[in-house]
């Protein structure tokens, strides 16, 4: 079903013509593919394995997949605005990446952590550089977290159909703050001792299960021994991990769903759609153009010419 | 699918029953489960059981210090002289050992008061954890008050809370006499009217319904009765 007008108010033997001559097309496309794919296979050998990135791409399809991901429509008026989700990301994997070469001068006992610190950032080649791309990047993945929140927002991308990974995306905010609190304690100075008592006292305020859930955090009734590493595998393993997971359903969710124009783009009325037709029309028109198409029609035909949004252009990056 | 009737062409002369066809398929009359569904049912339980094997004793490791509680420590801190009863003294304790000055603490100790209605043989510890949010309290002689630099919490001499934000009195430590030394142990929390109760984290309220929204923990001592 390419249009959600074709088979609307039309006589009952049409539909069925119709039907039929859907159901040609569905056979003709398929077979579009096959030839497609056997002329990728003849372009790369016999078994697709003239170079390696074709073996690779005849057993995996990663080059669609990679088309999917990079090339799909994106609505107009797309600006860049749209920039900060995956400049969050960017801060997250240099966050990541800093966080493991951190790892390799860091010791967290209590006793070593604050001269460790001290060591890598004093002595060790670059440690400085590093430990402070790692300090200055947390604020500023909050910060891009917040803006990038707001953009959708403001730009109402959270509705329909798109609720889920808005939820995703509050999920991974409050990680994000958890990899701040956890973070803060590893410097181990005094600073970072005693913000990490007050966070944990705060936690313990909380009626009845506060009081357990601050002897969770502390390992026990005081600040102690365990209660550094247990800072540290939250940090590193698995706060991590989940935003590593939940950053990857979002972004599938983004290619899936694709993204929403700004609200200052104009939905345009379909041509044929009579005035007495408007509202059952523009409902149908609503769904489709909050949702452009996804990427398989896209290489099938072109957009359907009805919606302006969905005829926006390719995403270059 | 096997049909009776064609398998058994005598079957419709004879007397033997012709069994109907199941509804739903592969199913026979009376039967509620297929054999398909007693081995997804059965493979499904035991992946569910692997899995526990292996969650359960994780999350019991992650959660068995909420539930155990640490050796009961005492620490001598001076000799009975060294302590008045018009003021304290500042004495350092190890509250947890084998993480160097992180473990340390610092208490208040006085003798106790005839002017408060104490046992001139009794010794009085304040901890110095502030009831707000934990920060160090400072004991300021001139103004005979216990102060909090972080937010302002002010305290009287008996650490009874006068100003500020902090929800109950200052945390106490056991004290004892052995051989003529004052020794430190538990900590514990006191209510608005100074009863003993087990000790709280700072900002838990203490007392009557606090009592139950703060539920004592599993990893502290009991308060001293008097």
């Amino acid at each position: 079903m390419k249009s959600p007008f074709s088979a609307k108010d039309q006589p009952a033997d049409t539909k069925a013509e119709d039907a039929l001559a859907q159901e040609a097309e569905v056979e003709l496309t398929r077979s579009e593919k096959l030839a497609k794919h056997s002329k990728k296979a003849a372009h790369h050998g016999a078994e697709g394995g003239k170079d390696l990135a074709g073996w690779v791409d005849t057993r995996t399809n990663s080059s669609g997949i990679f088309t999917a991901m990079m090339s799909r429509h994106v609505p107009k008026g797309t600006n860049w605005f749209y920039t900060l989700g995956s400049a969050t990301m960017f801060i997250f994997a240099m966050q990541a990446i800093t966080g493991v070469f951190l790892a390799m001068y860091y010791t967290p006992s209590a006793t070593q952590a604050y001269a460790s610190i001290t060591h890598l950032t004093n002595e060790v080649f670059l440690g400085e550089f590093v430990r402070g791309l790692h300090k200055w990047g947390a604020s500023l993945m909050i910060i891009l977290i917040f803006l990038h929140m707001a953009r959708t927002f403001f730009f109402g991308a959270y509705k329909y159909p798109r609720e889920l990974n808005w939820v995703i995306g509050v999920v991974l905010l409050v990680l994000t703050m958890v990899m701040g609190l956890t973070g803060y304690l590893l410097p181990f100075d005094q600073r970072s001792f005693w913000a990490t008592i007050v966070a944990n006292n705060i936690t313990a305020s909380g009626p009845v299960v506060g009081p357990y859930l601050a002897d969770f955090l502390r390992a026990g009734p005081d600040f102690s021994a365990t209660t550094l590493s247990r800072f540290y595998a939250l940090h590193m393993l698995v706060v991590p991990g989940l935003m590593a997971a939940l950053i990857g359903a979002h972004l599938f969710l983004v290619v899936k769903l694709g993204t929403t124009a700004p609200p200052w783009v104009r939905m345009a009325r379909p041509k044929h759609a009579r005035p007495t037709e408007t509202v059952a029309a523009g409902v149908a028109t609503a769904d489709v153009a909050d949702v452009p198409v996804a990427d398989e029609r896209a290489e099938e035909t072109e957009a359907p010419a009805e919606d302006e949004s969905d005829s926006g252009e390719q995403a270059s990056s | 699918m096997s049909d009776s009737k064609n398998d058994n062409p005598s079957a419709e002369s004879s007397s033997r029953t012709v069994l109907p066809d199941p509804e739903p398929r592969g199913y026979f009359e009376g039967e509620s489960l297929t054999r398909r569904k007693v081995f997804v049912v059965a493979s499904q339980a035991l992946g569910g059981v692997a899995a526990a094997a292996v969650v359960l004793p994780a999350v019991g490791f992650a959660l068995a210090p909420v539930f155990s509680r640490g050796e009961e420590r005492w620490e001598a801190v001076g000799s009975t002289d060294d302590f008045l009863p018009e003021t304290y003294r500042q004495v350092v304790l190890t509250e947890t050992p084998g993480i160097g000055e992180a473990g340390k603490t610092t208490a208040y100790v006085r003798q106790g008061s005839a002017k408060y209605e104490e046992d001139p043989a009794e010794y009085i510890a304040i901890s110095t954890r502030c009831a707000h949010l934990g920060c160090p309290v400072r004991y300021v002689q001139a103004a005979t008050n216990f102060i909090c630099p972080c937010h302002g919490g002010v305290y009287d001499f008996i650490g009874k809370r006068i100003g500020g934000p902090p929800v109950r009195p200052l945390d106490h430590f056991q004290t004892r006499v052995i051989d003529g030394n004052v020794e430190l142990g538990p900590r514990y929390s006191v209510t608005n009217d100074l009863k003993a109760v087990r000790t709280r984290d700072p900002g838990e309220f203490t007392g009557g319904i606090w009592e139950y929204l703060y539920p004592p923990r599993p990893t502290t001592f009991p308060p001293p009765s008097s």
